[in-house]
């Protein structure tokens, strides 16, 4: 329940922060060539919510396995060695965590004592930018959580959907959708195999 | 040492399975701690750098989110119906138009993964649902999606003529010939291998059909026209032509066709109804809708899914510049630069090596980046030997958009991964074949200058230069 | 190990600043061999001009030379350059800046941790536009590029025109569509970002200057050993003079090649035209009065003799 709210907030913030990035420049353009006006801050904002986006979104990437990576060395690997080096990546991907959330804190303290505003919105560098950060600790914890699923044996690395399973859904929908095409259309395709050989 | 550092580090992290960013940030931070005295706060302010201050690369987000509306909203089916009434009864004519879709959307766009994502999303399902292996399609479609920096506008371009001089003008007109000339390269390629590998084709289906179908697929042909409009009409540049784009898309999804969100399978005029009640009920409905968007499942599924495919390449290309940022610091690409110079080659074995260089740049790092880094150093050199510079340029943007099919770090192979879902194992292997012909091309290219030089030489001399 | 300096700017080598910056670099290592080694980073290589400052702070980059505007968080009194009209020429601006109020503004940023070494020459600024701007009624209207800066959005709003702005990247694009209708820039920017190409006019009204701020952090300019502080400040003096050369040399020639290309039309202002624009503009200078300080804006009056 709990984390059904978790997942369902960290899903609204990230449409959120896309939808607003783009309303914002649309709206803009908009009010440039419609009423020959401008929003000043609209760009430095713009800018501020991708970074935003990006960064709070890293971490719900690793949730839903939208990170890629190469795979094919890991999976040629037997079961034992190859969860060891499972695991051993998920540690570095932490490590990575760790540096950025040492040099984060480093560089946003420093802001925070200089203590200068952003561009054009009275609000302090610091803490515009202090989604550096919030996102590697959200990061951090989806990759503890991650570690735990690979120890306990739920999930086998970094993509939690596997292959095999996701041709097949992709299979399917494309016979649903030729099922319902071959009713109305009069195409006679000749290969229908939607996973068919190489070139 | 320090380069061999990285690159065996990058290399070890990437076959542990790890992330491809989190790959590149990792090996970039450590060879960092390794070899220089530069601080972890200054990475981390460099990483914040990466995804705040490039307002053109949110062209991305901004296209893909368009796409995501129209491939989900029944959109995508009705452009592939258009295409397939229209030249499906060619041998291989679905792949020839997505190459001509390709072109066209390169023509309002100036970046290569936008047009990968914006085409790719609609016409791979549509190649794979007409009878193509979705190898094929995958491969067609991430080769010619690399013609969005070739045919101008081009952000590449802009960043070549601004590290090195040139003019910008010039270097759009050099690129539109050989941007032409790689579409149709692609277009009798695929002609060739649909009579050898026999794929489908349609039987015609009559001008009263095309007429339908194109009708019907109007809303999704508005949105090229709205995006070259509001770039050569003078209302944005292509960064806003983008969320434009996305705006636009959702409106022709959820209002014009309404197959996905709150007035799905509502009907414009209902039986029987009277036409000011049908005008006050769709007038009354579609004012809800936007509303009722916000909290409605299929139009907030369509941005997340979004908004993961955008966070996993935003994210990528963050840590690539962070990968750079560490080339640069270790002036690695310079020290190679200058070995170049101390062999004394001539104008032709120079070009080859600028091409082996670029292409081994094209592997890791993203193009804007090498063009800042490699034009101001190559350029000087070019010149001594008497190559053109647009030419030059030419021949490095065409480097780049190999670069972007290149493992590890290519663009368009990430973006086709994210689109079909695939591996990126699966996605090379689809996209290789095809790269073979933009190497023919590069030699092409390279040699004959004047494929280049033409147009924008023409033009000066119509105006007397 | 010889002590470090990173120079990282935004511009080419061949150009004033990147040519000041090998300058500087040649005269340090000549004349503290083995002491201290200077690595310059052109082409916002290392840093752009808006993350730069913060890494000198953390200590990661020593000199750096962004645009005077730069400055607008950590100081005000550095807006007094981006006054409309204020100074008549470069002579007038060099003249403030080695008087005493100039010198004494290079120490404005000394609370926010950075020191001002030098000023360094761009140039004066020109209007481009799509269409001729010879009276303050012609930008009436029309959408100009700006940089991040109060005064420069309130110097457009003054002539009843709409400040725009958008990142360095876009501009380009933006007036060749005609987006935006026009920029204000200094004769060597019009011509190296090309956008003489895509601007049908240029009015040669000078009515502003871009120049750059040469500054290092206070931390790191405090633990230079005494006896090699005083060469590098004398070393980057004589390299600003080398750049300042260069600097007006080009603005010369740019100028000339982009009338040579007949691309676009320059425009001059009659003595009566110029007053027109003066008197538009300058009720800019009330407005920032109290952030700038009136002593500050006086002296560089007086600058013009
Ligand atoms: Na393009
Ligand atoms: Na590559």
């Amino acid at each position: 329940m709990f984390g059904k709210l978790i997942s369902r907030a960290e899903e609204s913030i990230l449409c959120l922060l896309l939808a607003g990035m783009t309303l914002l420049v649309f709206v803009e353009v908009i009010m440039r060539f419609g009423f020959n006006s401008g929003i000043l801050w609209a760009e430095e904002v713009t800018l501020y919510i991708a970074a935003w986006f990006v960064l709070f979104g890293a971490s719900y990437g690793i949730k839903v396995g939208a990170h890629i990576g190469v795979d094919a060395f890991l999976k040629l690997l037997p079961g034992k060695p190859r969860k060891f080096v499972a695991i051993l990546s998920v540690l570095l991907c932490c490590v990575y965590c760790g540096l950025f959330l040492y040099g984060g804190w480093v560089y946003l303290s420093k802001m925070k004592m200089i203590g200068i505003e952003m561009e054009d919105l009275p609000i302090q560098k610091w803490q515009a930018m202090s989604i550096l950060f919030i996102g590697f600790v959200l990061l951090t914890i989806r990759l503890l959580q991650l570690l735990w699923s690979i120890i306990t044996g739920k999930q086998e690395g970094f993509h939690i959907v596997d292959e095999a399973q996701e041709s097949m859904h992709i299979a399917r929908e494309l016979e649903e959708m030729q099922a319902k095409e071959a009713q109305k259309s009069t195409l006679n395709n000749t290969n229908n195999k939607p996973n068919g050989g190489a070139l | 040492m320090t380069t061999a550092t990285l690159f065996i580090l990058l290399l070890l992290c990437m076959i542990m399975g790890m992330p491809i960013a989190i790959a590149l940030g990792l090996s970039s931070i450590a060879t960092i701690l390794f070899f220089s005295n530069d601080s972890l706060a200054s990475i981390a302010l460099k990483l914040f750098e990466a995804t705040s201050e490039h307002y053109t690369l949110l062209a991305i987000p901004f296209f893909i989110l368009s796409s995501a509306f129209l491939s989900t909203g029944g959109v995508a089916k009705r452009l592939i119906d258009f295409a397939i009434d229209s030249v499906g009864h060619i041998r291989g004519g679905l792949a020839m138009a997505s190459v001509m879709a390709c072109m066209l959307f390169a023509a309002v766009s100036g970046s290569s993964p936008a047009t990968v994502a914006a085409i790719g999303t609609i016409v791979i399902a549509g190649m794979v649902r007409a009878g193509y292996p979705e190898k094929f399609a995958a491969g067609v479609i991430a080769n010619a999606g690399t013609l969005g920096i070739l045919i101008p506008p081009s952000i590449v371009m802009l960043v070549y003529a601004s590290a090195t001089e040139v003019s910008a003008a010039r270097m759009f007109m050099a690129g539109l010939i050989p941007g032409l000339m790689m579409g149709g390269i692609l277009m009798i390629a695929i002609y060739i291998v649909a009579i050898v590998k026999d794929l489908p084709s349609q039987p015609f289906p009559g001008f009263k059909q095309l007429a339908k179908s194109g009708a019907i697929a109007m809303g999704g042909l508005m949105l090229i026209v709205i995006v070259l409009g509001s770039i050569y009409g003078g209302i944005a540049s292509p960064t806003e032509a983008a969320a434009v784009a996305a705006v636009y898309a959702f409106l022709v999804a959820v209002i014009g066709y309404r197959d996905i969100g709150p007035m799905k399978n509502e009907p414009w005029r209902k039986q029987g109804e009277s036409l000011p009640a049908s005008i006050g009920r769709n007038t009354f409905h579609t004012l809800a809708a936007f509303p009722r968007s916000v909290v409605d499942k299929e139009v907030n599924r369509v941005v997340l899914d979004a908004a993961k495919t955008s966070l996993m390449l935003l994210f990528i290309i963050a840590n690539a510049m962070l990968f750079a940022h560490v080339l640069t610091t270790e002036r690695i690409p310079h020290s190679i630069a200058e070995t170049i110079i101390e062999w004394g080659l001539p104008a032709w074995g120079f070009l080859i090596v600028v091409n082996i260089l670029l292409l081994m740049a094209g592997n890791f790092m993203e193009p804007s980046a090498i063009l800042l880094i490699m034009a101001p150093i190559l350029f000087p050199i070019a010149t001594q030997l008497g190559i053109d510079p647009i030419h030059l340029g030419i021949i490095m943007v065409v480097n780049m958009e190999i670069g972007m099919l290149t493992p590890p770090v290519g663009l368009n192979l990430f973006v086709t991964a994210g689109i079909t879902k695939r591996s990126m194992g699966w996605v090379i292997k689809a996209a290789l074949p095809w790269l073979s012909l933009l190497l023919i091309f590069l030699i092409l290219i390279t040699y004959i200058p004047q494929i280049s030089l033409f147009l924008p030489e023409y033009l000066d001399s119509l105006r007397g230069h | 190990a010889p002590i470090e300096i990173k120079f990282s700017h935004v511009v080419a080598d061949n150009t004033p600043k990147g040519q000041m910056a090998k300058k500087f670099k040649e005269l340090v290592e000549s004349r503290l061999p083995g002491k201290v080694e200077v690595k310059v980073f052109p082409n916002s290589q290392l840093f752009g001009d808006n993350k730069v400052l913060e890494a000198m702070l953390l200590g990661d980059v020593q000199l750096a030379a962004p645009s005077l505007s730069k400055f607008q968080k950590y100081t005000k009194s550095l807006q007094v350059f981006d006054l409309p009209f204020l100074f008549a020429d470069m002579d007038a601006v060099e003249r403030f800046q080695n008087g005493p109020e100039g010198q004494k503004l290079l120490t404005s940023l000394e609370k926010k941790g950075l020191v001002g070494l030098g000023y360094l020459h761009n140039g004066m600024k020109q209007l481009s536009s799509s269409q001729p701007l010879k009276v303050p009624a012609d930008a009436s209207g029309l959408k100009f590029r700006i940089m991040t800066s109060d005064v420069l959005a309130a110097q457009f709003e003054a002539l009843d025109a709409n400040p725009v702005k958008k990142p360095f990247s876009e501009v380009f694009t933006l007036l060749q569509t005609k987006a935006i209708d026009g920029q204000e820039n200094t004769w060597s920017n019009i011509y190296s970002k090309k956008f003489f190409e895509v601007q049908e006019y240029i009015t040669e009204s000078n009515h502003g200057v871009l120049d750059y701020l040469v500054v290092t952090s206070k931390e790191f300019w405090m633990t230079l050993p005494d006896d090699i502080r005083p060469i590098i400040k004398e070393s980057l003096a004589e390299a600003i003079t080398f750049g300042n050369k260069i600097a007006s040399d080009k603005a010369m020639s740019d100028k000339q090649a982009i009338i040579d290309s007949r691309r676009s039309k320059v425009l001059t202002l009659t003595d009566a035209e110029r007053q027109q624009w003066v008197k538009a503009m300058k009720p800019v200078w009330a407005k920032f009065e109290d952030e700038i300080g009136k002593a500050t804006i006086e002296a560089a009056e007086q600058s013009n003799k």
